[in-house]
């Protein structure tokens, strides 16, 4: 029989205290505000796999970095930047890269990376810490990046926020209306591959969508408006990664995944209260009927 | 038809694809301003290829094409995303877009243009609205109020009427006239006999241009059985204009 003991909770203003917890609660924070603003569009232009992979895709990039001494970030960000550039080139193209070919890059990515990671480390630990991150251990560097994707988010969604939704609701009208909707898409693309270069220390290089892509489907759920959308994923966002990072703290478990299956429960709940609603007028109908 | 106005489009001796073979060869005509042009075809025969030429997403590869200022694509009211969370205002408002100010916010004279628009079709009430939400009919006028706050000289519109309620498919013909007059030059395309009859020319196309003209010069038996083939039954009476349904017209190209 499994017996779990649970200590005391503690206290949350104690907890800050910590400057590692600071740091962590201080990116959570950074990383709500470009998740909860790119989610958005990742979601309503059904970008949420493109996310996924990109965030995968750097998994070699960072243990060939580690191996050859080199920047981390930069790795990342050429590994992210150039799938993004694939991505929209095919696109252009008019060649979806479609579902087939980025699970192909995934498997690639993740199986190379093992490949390359068991040469190069020589405990697992350094593995999970590229997969599943470390929000608790970050430095000014990564705040530091994670504040410059921040603002590049929040400067291109007002400047292009517009565009992208055009082209999302009507693709075949958007030239007629003058929006260049390749470079526009290729805007979005790059400033998503950079804030998941931005957000891999803390969640690492598999739980990106944690960040991007569920607290946005979380907020769709709901919203009626892409202004409301765009609202309630930093909230949500904010307040599944300040929580999931006390209750990692808590339980003592990795600050990554527990804001990751802290996102997926919240998700599943709030699409079982939306199936819930949604079915509440036609009950009423039936009972009217009666 | 009235006296015609200047060229509002020239078309001549235009081949268009998609890297392949032509799928639309030799078309050449001119509309003049104010006029109201059927684009008659059965489907893959051209039509929305034509469109996109127009609004410059296609290149021709062969022969000229032009038209007064930048064409509004009208497109039909099923190829849009009716799930995305944007209210008829929002729709009306990506007009603005056209304005060459795509990457920044709009303003409050976009805004206002945009609930302008959306009164003229008679849709002040639904502004905010979801899109999705409205009505066939509806969602076709929005579109038109798109077009309207784009101020385009040109209305390219992709079978506005399919699939759209009879009072709102009067009240768009109405809106129409209303453009015609307003100097506005409509290219509509539509598998409607009688509403191509009561355009000011019609373009028959198939993948190659079939016949240009005044309605009833064009739409003759001859003609409608080259442009349709065996996607048209003839509805022959006696003394009669040539009367025609086009059948199987279920997929867009």
């Amino acid at each position: 029989m499994l017996c779990v003991t649970l200590n005391p909770p503690p206290s949350p203003l104690e907890l800050l205290e910590l400057r590692p917890v600071a740091f962590a609660l201080a990116e959570l924070g950074l990383l709500a505000v470009a998740g909860g603003l790119l989610g958005a569009w990742v979601v309503l232009r059904r970008l949420a796999f493109f996310t996924h992979a990109a965030g995968t895709a750097t998994f070699p990039g960072l243990v060939v970095a580690e191996a050859a001494a080199f920047s981390p970030r930069i790795a990342a960000l050429a590994v992210a930047l150039g799938f993004a550039g694939g991505v929209e080139r095919a696109g252009r193209r008019g060649r979806d890269p479609g579902d087939v070919a980025t699970a192909l890059l995934l498997v690639a990515a993740l199986a190379g990376g093992a490949v390359l990671a068991s040469d190069v480390f020589e405990s697992g630990a350094a593995v999970d810490r590229l997969l599943f991150g470390t929000a608790v251990g970050l430095d000014g560097g990564d705040l530091l990046l994670s504040g410059a994707a921040c603002l590049l988010a929040v400067g291109a969604c007002l400047a292009f926020g517009r565009a992208w939704t055009a082209t999302g609701f009507d693709p075949d009208g958007v030239p007629s209306l003058g929006v260049p909707a390749s470079r526009s898409d290729l805007l979005l693309l790059i400033t998503i591959a950079v804030a998941v270069v931005a957000a891999l220390p803390a969640v690492g290089a598999l739980l990106v969508s944690s960040i991007f892509v569920v607290p946005a489907a979380i907020a769709r759920l709901f919203s009626k408006s892409v202004g409301a959308l765009v609202r309630t994923a930093i909230f949500v966002a904010g307040a599944q990664g300040a929580l999931g990072l006390y209750l990692a703290l808590w339980l003592d478990v990795p600050p990554g995944p527990a804001v990751s299956v802290l996102g997926a429960t919240g998700y599943a709940a709030c699409a079982l209260v939306r199936g819930i609603r949604l079915r509440e007028p036609s009950v009423r109908r039936v009972e009217t009927a009666a | 038809m009235s006296t015609p106005g200047p060229v509002a489009v020239e078309v001549q001796g235009v081949s268009l694809g998609y890297g392949g073979a032509p799928v639309l060869d030799r078309v050449s005509f001119s509309a003049p301003t104010g006029t109201t042009v059927s684009v008659l075809g059965p489907n893959g025969g051209g039509k929305t290829t034509l469109f996109r030429a127009l609004v410059g997403e296609l290149s021709p590869i062969a022969g000229s094409l032009a038209a007064r200022g930048r064409p509004a694509y009208v497109a039909q009211t099923e190829r849009t995303r009716l799930d995305f969370p944007v209210s008829a205002l929002d729709v009306a408002l990506m007009g603005s877009l056209a304005g060459g100010r795509w990457w920044l916010p709009a303003r409050g004279s976009d805004r206002r243009g945009a609930r302008s628009a959306l009164g003229r079709v008679g849709l002040g009430a639904e502004a905010n609205t979801r899109f999705g939400e409205l009505s066939g009919g509806q969602r076709q006028r929005v579109l038109i109020a798109r077009a309207l706050v784009q101020d385009a000289e040109v209305l390219l519109l992709d079978e506005p009427l399919t699939g759209v309620d009879r009072a709102s498919a009067e009240h768009i013909e109405e809106l129409f006239g209303e453009l015609r007059s307003e100097g506005r030059t409509l290219l509509v395309s539509t598998h409607d006999m009688d509403s191509a009859r009561r355009c000011d020319l019609v373009l028959c196309l198939n993948r190659r241009q079939v016949a240009f003209g005044a309605p009833g010069e064009v739409l003759g038996r001859e003609t409608l059985e080259q442009t349709y083939g065996s996607e048209i039954v003839m509805l022959d009476e006696p003394g009669q204009p040539a009367r025609a349904i086009a059948v199987g017209h279920h997929h867009h190209h």
